[in-house]
């Protein structure tokens, strides 16, 4: 199980490249920039323009320097300890689940069998107690609010998310996420689940809390929800943490819906292809999901929990039946 | 300001005045969970006088730090203060320097509008699409207000007696390409925003404010229009040319926050009409009487009233011979408009994410309310 | 219209009596009220109610130093016919003490708090005095009073 750590150059290049350290921080740099300048297309102006030429690229890393080297200021009255460790343990514990996912067949960092989706189930839904520590930690009112904020929402988005893998662990007949994207090697579960694949959308939406969802740290009510009293490296952490989230969130919808990293064979490798369309998919996915901030305004509290209490959760319930019906029937 | 005493399993959340979406005030919200209990409204951050500044300048000087109440709004804000001092001086004002002053004032309008439009889209989260929308096809109107009177902001354009300049060459053109223009980008809001469905299920049958309710408060502008009463100042007491063009009140029945960002659309429309009328309809003739800018009134008193974006001011004038006013009471639209906000807690149920909607849905503008 | 107002003076005239100064017509639409300071209240309610004028609009003071008094103005409107209403009370520069309208018409609040803080009225029975505003540390002074010198004004 620990094989992983043994100094073996695969595991060395997992860990270093992918779904490893670059593979995330790449990504993080990617959305930033793509949010950035693509949103401002769309609010009629140019983003960033002058750092990096007209592209911007560059303004992101200059950012995150400006964040790096910004003095970190923890108030007086907050609990110290928690202040510190949890803008940390909130971008690590969503990479975290990272190391779950399946870029090939041969290609597994943490190959656990049939643990690995309740592994990741079990390790992403740690990730919600970190806001709800920080902003209990923070001392804030702006952050308290946003920490149950944060409870509300996850826990009426997880239960729809995990009926929604049980579905999937039904039809493929394992929990291991090797074997749910080695059976969608000619049709994706997406078809079949058409249901599931909607409700796992939102949820993704949900759990990344991308916009009509980012309702812990709507900044028109909350200053910056659980996030407010961060500043500096702390900040960029909690920043990071979002998109990680948001990262793991669309990698396990890949995996479960969209066929994981099957696709055609190309550059005459298999593992190099693999990757390449996990990544592909993955931008995909992401890129649609940032572009949402330009249609929606963002919901409120109650309109979240009427949609995930009332909508998602008996949906998934019947997507569920509908799964274990086929199952009976011999369909699937 | 010393707070009210806090109620037991209350919390009292101080938003503002540094909160990206607050403007310079504070308001002491009692939240009971996300339900908000009681508002506080603790205005005067911006408060700097100008009823006393106005009593230290002349008629002519005053002009320039009234405009200051609401920057957006300059022209409607300006033209209360001159109106007074005409009616009281008892000024002539050449026709077409009227149809000049409002088109000005429905520029104006549609200046303002355009922002609290943006606000409320953004108050809702709604942030990329429409509020950088609106402040963009702003400039349509900025660089007509700049050709015609010098000034993108804060024109100082209206004197008593008239209106600083005439038309430059081919302006009516312009405004009838810049109407067309903003004709078009207005379609594309309605698509956008209003018929937003998730916009609609923010603003729908929140903060529902009654049509007594709304009298009873003193609501006033688009706040009292979105409740169905149709109380408008630009007919109750004409100035400018008003009289003479072609354009009706806008109400709406609901009452709620969407109700009021429809009638603020919808004004945008009747001021594009507006604006077309003027261009294509504009009396020839003087654009002002000669006023000696040593104005001296002897003992009178006016009261002027105007509709703002925001919604009536009213200037009461007191003179008493001397070239400067000897005070001059502004009772402006956001004050009576916050009041309303303070009471809308006890009148409906509103949560946190509710308030930021609705208290951008009565277009605040503290300069405007501390004066 | 002049004949309706000078037939809505009459009437005022006539239902008050000896409770206002007096009433006059003070421009299109406008019309003026001078009460006694002791049926401020009786007044105004018999205003809202009978005579329809229940549309809050502002209320503000006015120091007339000269004539060593002060008054008080509120703006109400008759939402109907469009009838606009000085209601005014002349107050004795010495005894600023005043019956709170915000019984009647409770969105005077505000206007009263400012009236307070800027002339020093004070209005009995308001239930919530504090200043709106001046900070709440200010000692300076009523600053819109004419005899009132502050630090950096001219004259």
């Amino acid at each position: 199980m620990w094989t992983f750590l043994s100094i073996n150059s695969k595991p060395l290049l997992q860990i270093t490249l992918i779904p490893g350290l670059a593979f995330i921080l790449v990504f993080a740099i990617f959305a930033v920039w793509f949010e950035r300048k693509f949103l401002a297309r769309a609010m009629l102006r140019v983003g960033p323009y002058y750092c990096g030429k007209r592209s911007g690229l560059l303004q992101v890393f200059a950012d995150f320097l400006k964040l790096f080297l910004k003095e970190i200021i923890i108030p007086d009255d907050v609990n110290k300890w928690f202040f510190s460790a949890m803008p940390v343990l909130a971008s690590t514990i969503p990479a975290l689940a990272l190391i779950l996912i399946p870029c090939d067949k041969n290609w597994v960092l943490w190959d656990i069998g049939s643990l690995s989706l309740p592994m990741f189930f079990a390790i992403a839904g740690l990730a919600p107690l970190i806001p709800i520590f920080a902003g209990w930690a923070s001392n804030n009112k702006y952050s308290f609010i946003g920490a149950w904020r944060v409870a509300y929402m996850y826990i009426s988005a997880e239960i729809p998310l995990v009926l929604c893998g049980a579905a999937i662990a039904i039809m493929a007949g394992s929990f291991d996420l090797v074997k749910i994207v080695e059976m969608q090697k000619n049709m994706w579960f997406a078809l079949p689940q058409f249901i599931g694949f909607i409700i796992f959308f939102i949820g993704v939406i949900i759990e990344a809390e991308r916009t009509p969802f980012d309702i812990p740290v709507a900044e028109v009510e909350l200053v910056f929800g659980w996030r407010t009293e961060f500043s500096g490296i702390f900040f960029g952490f909690t920043m990071m943490a979002e998109y990680v989230m948001f990262q793991a969130w669309t990698l396990l919808f890949i995996t479960l819906y969209l066929g994981g990293y099957n696709g055609p064979v190309l550059f005459g490798n298999v593992i190099a292809s693999h990757i390449f369309w996990l990544i592909a998919k993955m931008l995909a996915v992401v890129v649609f999901i940032i572009l949402l901030r330009c249609v929606f305004p963002r919901l409120k509290m109650n309109q979240m929990l009427n949609l995930g209490w009332k909508y998602l959760t008996p949906l998934a319930l019947l997507n569920l039946v509908f799964v274990l019906a086929m199952k009976v029937m011999g369909v699937a | 300001m010393t707070e009210p005493k806090l109620e037991p399993d209350i919390q009292r959340i101080s938003w503002g005045p540094q909160h990206p979406m607050s403007g310079q005030t504070r308001i002491l919200l009692d939240t009971d969970g996300e339900k908000i209990h009681k508002i506080i409204a603790d205005l005067g951050y911006t408060h700097r006088g100008i009823e006393k500044i106005l009593e230290n300048r002349t008629y002519f000087q005053g002009i320039v730090p009234i405009e200051r109440m609401v920057m957006a709004d300059t022209a409607n804000i300006g033209i209360s203060y001159i109106t007074a001092i005409e009616k009281a001086a008892g000024i002539d004002v050449p026709e077409r320097a009227q149809w000049i002053r409002s088109l000005v004032c429905e520029m104006a309008r549609i200046n303002t509008h355009l922002y609290a439009f943006g606000l409320q889209a953004e108050s809702t989260g709604y942030f990329p699409a429409v509020f950088l929308w609106t402040t963009t096809d702003r400039t349509v109107l900025l660089d007509l207000l700049e050709e015609l009177t010098g000034a993108r902001w804060s024109y100082n354009f209206f004197l008593p007696g008239g209106v600083q300049k005439d038309f430059p060459e081919g302006f009516e053109d312009k405004i009838i390409k810049g109407v067309n223009y903003l004709r078009d980008r207005f379609q594309e809001y309605w698509d956008a925003m209003v018929e937003n469905y998730t916009f609609e299920i923010r603003t729908k049958d929140v903060a529902y404010l009654s049509a007594e309710d709304a009298v009873r408060l003193g609501a006033t502008g688009p706040v009292l229009r979105g409740s169905g009463v149709s109380i408008d100042m630009r007919k109750e007491s004409p100035y400018a040319a008003y009289e003479d063009l072609d354009w009706k009140i806008i109400t709406e029945k609901e009452g709620d926050c969407l109700a009021r960002t429809k009638v603020r659309y919808k004004e945008i429309g009747q001021a594009l009409n507006i604006m077309e009328q003027v261009a294509s309809e504009i009396p020839e003739g003087p654009i002002k009487t000669r006023v000696s800018p040593f104005l001296r009134i002897p003992k009178n008193e006016v009261y002027s009233r105007v509709e703002t974006g925001r919604g009536e001011i009213g200037i009461h004038l007191f003179t008493d011979g001397k070239d400067k006013p000897y005070r001059v009471k502004i009772n402006s639209p956001t004050l009576r408009n916050m009041y309303v906000f303070e009471r809308m807690a006890e009148l409906t149920y509103m949560t946190m994410a509710d308030m930021v909607v609705v208290i951008n849905s009565i277009d605040p503008w503290y300069l405007d309310s501390d004066r | 219209m002049p004949e309706q107002l000078e037939i809505f003076v009459d009437s005022v005239k006539e239902s008050f009596e000896d409770m206002i100064i007096s009433a006059d017509v003070k421009g299109p639409n406008q019309v003026e009220i001078v009460v006694k300071k002791e049926h401020i209240i009786e007044v105004a309610e018999s205003l809202k109610h009978d005579m329809g004028f229940t549309y809050p609009s502002a209320a503000g003071g006015m120091d007339y130093l000269n004539e060593n008094k002060m008054q008080m103005i509120y703006y109400v409107q008759n939402p109907r016919t469009g009838l606009f209403l000085f209601y005014r009370v002349d107050l004795a520069r010495d005894n600023l003490k005043i019956s709170t309208l915000t019984q009647v018409w409770d969105a005077m609040s505000f206007h009263e708090r400012e009236a307070n803080e800027m002339f020093g009225i004070e209005f009995h029975g308001h239930t919530d005095m504090r200043p709106l505003l001046l900070p709440p540390d200010w000692k300076g002074g009523y600053p819109l009073r004419k005899d009132f010198k502050g630090e950096g004004i001219s004259e």
